[in-house]
């Protein structure tokens, strides 16, 4: 649409070959109940290198959003994080998140590492209005100079498309869903966060407002060069925007490549369902098809590859013993122990349905 | 042949004086037995409202809706009763829609006793309360396995609680069944369910279309589903209230008239990164839906479309024009200039 605002201020991608903004060690998280321990993640280990999208994509009890909430210490007080390491890392200083005080925590939230929530409407105080909302966050995080902050504002507000004036002094229900978005974004860009968390960016959005809001946030990916989390049930959010892709499942990361491995030459028997089962529009008819059974009780988890049930390369083995990420390709890694079979398909059934012209 | 449903002109209004809103203009239909038809279109625009209107919860403001060629409105009691049963619809979340404290079982069994659609009471024969239950609990064992929850032992007892989203779908679409209807109406029914198992839930509605020759009302805002269900069936589709083109899916998908749905098909993302890399984008003149309060006049679309002419699409309604490969559209402009057509 509109040309893109400069935000001149946004600093340059280091790219020294420094080390990368954000690393998960052995992650875990778990949810006490009445049932028992709900383990959610189960030991993510993640680099998220500076200037790269990295969308994690899964289903509903993936564990997606609990790891992307986990990161910003935004968890319920049931949920327990450890064993596991968070490291964050800006200008040569590093912080271990998961031990950072209350008052450290909120300087990381927000100017380090930004979140971007799945409900745009939650998001926003429904009695303010979004400028009031802004100067109290600009304020808590120490940023008095009110010229400063507005002048800031509107000029995210414009790189975001909207004008200025009829968001400014709205409140959040006067706006449509893809307005809320889009302002939710510029909030979140106001403190220059070095990383940027999306938790379902465009879900529950219309196909049109989707396209404005994969558009602008492939235009912080390409112009700005921002470090970006997005996590999604929806592959063609990781499709559109990710340079790398790590697919979920039962809490852990099971596959993990650049982009165009995950989508054409997957080698996890889950990445490869999900691609098999999600229709395309563009092109003739393609047969679909479903992975059988559902996600697994995070309770009782089964036993071995937590895929296995649901699995149609599944061996004996499988049940039994749990695979670890292995490389399978440059940056490419798989936790399966019939990675070679899950290639052998697709090299002899083509990697989606058969096509009708 | 009879259409099985059919809505001619048929318009609805909510609100009264300054806060009416027309959430359906004046649209005209025909669903043959055995078709699919896929509603597409964006929120508010009108396609829930218009299912609605086809199974009966809603009375049209305007127009009427004719079930085998008989005007719903004026219809006898009877006649209105084997409608209702005849015409179901099936709603986008199970969660909302089945009862949390009735079992599987009930919620089957219920309908079944009530409308009295079992063989043994049909004939006459086999009677009395216990022998009815018998057939009911057979026949739920049997809607059980059509819809592939098995063993169907496991689900008999269970509350919709303990079940996972595809399942209660599933649970819907078997209770939809007991009254074995000839047309159902599929409101967004796979769009709250994990992508994995989507396909599957579409799997099986498909199969009833041939297994027992219902006719789907298919409604929709994501056009790779419906470009899926309906490969063989019409994909209409609404903006604003109105329909803006319709036609057999595989033109529509593939050499779309109107701007609107170029845009659409456009603007979907695509899960595969080639694709979406190589996909043309149409840009709209703005990216805000008009308010259904306030409606631009003459084409509902034309603030926002890149082939505006001024002083027609701003000025006169479009009507739905036959166009030679299949369907219509809504756009005398790009009608007339099909070497613009991208």
């Amino acid at each position: 649409m509109s040309q893109s605002t400069d935000l001149s201020w946004h600093q340059d991608v280091e790219e020294n070959g420094s080390q990368p903004p954000l690393s998960l060690q052995d992650v875990h998280v778990s949810y006490r109940t009445r049932k028992g321990s709900v383990q959610a993640v189960r030991g993510v280990t993640l680099d998220l290198q500076a200037g790269e999208s990295l969308a994690l994509i899964g289903e509903s009890g993936s564990g997606k959003t609990t790891l992307g909430l986990g990161i910003v210490r935004l968890l319920v007080e049931t949920a327990q994080v450890s064993p596991g390491k968070i490291i964050y890392r800006r200008d040569g200083r590093e912080l271990d998140v998961l031990s950072l005080a209350e008052g450290p925590l909120r300087e990381f939230r927000w100017r380090d590492c930004a979140m971007v929530f799945q409900s745009a409407l939650n998001a926003f105080n429904p009695v303010l209005k979004v400028w009031d909302q802004v100067w109290d966050t600009a304020k808590a995080h120490r940023w008095n100079n009110r010229e400063e902050v507005r002048e800031r504002f509107l000029d995210l507000l414009r790189f975001v498309q909207l004008d200025p004036d009829r968001v400014i002094d709205s409140y959040a229900h006067e706006l449509s869903g893809g307005m809320r978005q889009r302002t939710l974004l510029a909030i979140s860009l106001l403190l220059d966060p070095q990383i940027l968390i999306l938790d379902e960016p465009t879900t529950a959005l219309d196909i049109l407002t989707q396209r404005t809001i994969i558009d602008l946030l492939r235009r912080l990916k390409e112009d700005l060069h921002f470090t970006m989390l997005f996590i999604s049930h929806d592959l063609a959010i990781a499709a559109e925007l990710a340079d790398r892709v790590a697919t979920m499942y039962a809490g852990q990361v099971v596959e993990l490549g650049p982009v165009g491995d995950i989508f054409y030459r997957p080698r996890h028997p889950y990445s490869l369902g999900l691609i098999r089962a999600v229709p395309t529009v563009t092109g003739g008819f393609e047969e679909l098809s479903s992975i059988p059974g559902s996600p697994p009780d995070l309770i009782n988890l089964p036993t071995g590859c937590k895929f296995h049930p649901r699995c149609p390369f599944a061996s004996e083995r499988c049940s039994a013993e749990e695979p670890g990420l292995e490389r399978v390709g440059d940056n490419h890694y798989a936790a399966c122990w019939h990675t070679d079979a899950v290639q052998e398909d697709i090299e002899r059934n083509g990697l989606r349905g058969k096509r009708r012209a | 042949m009879t259409p099985i449903i059919e809505l001619r002109n048929v318009t609805k209004r909510f609100g009264s004086g300054r806060d009416q809103v027309t959430a359906v203009d004046s649209i005209s239909l025909d669903i043959e037995p055995g078709e699919i038809v896929c509603l597409v279109g964006e929120s508010g625009c009108g396609k829930s409202t218009t299912g609605r209107m086809v199974v009966g919860l809603l009375p049209p403001s305007e127009g009427q809706i004719l079930y085998r060629g008989q005007d719903i409105a004026s219809m006898e009691k009877s006649e209105y009763q084997q409608y209702r049963r005849a015409v179901q619809i099936i709603h986008q979340d199970p969660y909302a829609s089945l009862n949390p404290t009735q079992t599987v079982r009930q919620m089957i069994m219920t309908p079944l006793l009530r409308h009295q659609t079992l063989g043994a009471d049909r004939n006459g024969a086999g009677g009395g309360r216990r022998g009815r239950r018998r057939d009911a609990e057979r026949r739920a064992a049997e809607l059980l396995e059509i819809v592939d929850l098995t063993p169907v032992s496991d689900f008999l007892d269970k509350y919709p609680h303990q079940l996972s989203g595809g399942q209660r779908q599933r649970v819907s679409v078997a209770r939809a069944l007991t009254v074995e209807p000839k047309f159902i109406v599929a409101d967004e029914a796979v769009s709250m369910v994990d992508v994995s198992i989507r396909v599957s839930l579409l799997n099986m509605l498909y199969r009833l279309k041939d297994e027992f020759d219902v006719t789907f009302l298919f409604i929709t805002h994501d056009l790779a589903l419906a470009k899926y269900f309906a490969w063989e069936g019409r994909i209409t589709v609404m903006y604003l209230g109105r329909i803006v083109e319709e036609g057999p899916t595989p033109r529509l998908i593939t050499d779309s008239r109107h701007p609107y749905t170029q845009a659409l098909l456009g603007a979907v993302p695509e899960a595969d990164p080639e694709l979406a890399k190589k996909k043309v984008h149409i840009e709209l003149l703005s990216a805000e839906i008009p308010s259904l309060l306030n409606l631009p006049t003459g084409c509902t679309f034309h603030p926002r479309c890149p082939y505006i002419v001024p002083g027609e699409c701003d000025l006169v309604v479009p009507q739905l024009d036959l166009i030679p490969d299949g369907g219509s559209v809504a756009c005398p402009v790009r009608m007339s200039e099909p070497g613009r057509i991208v």
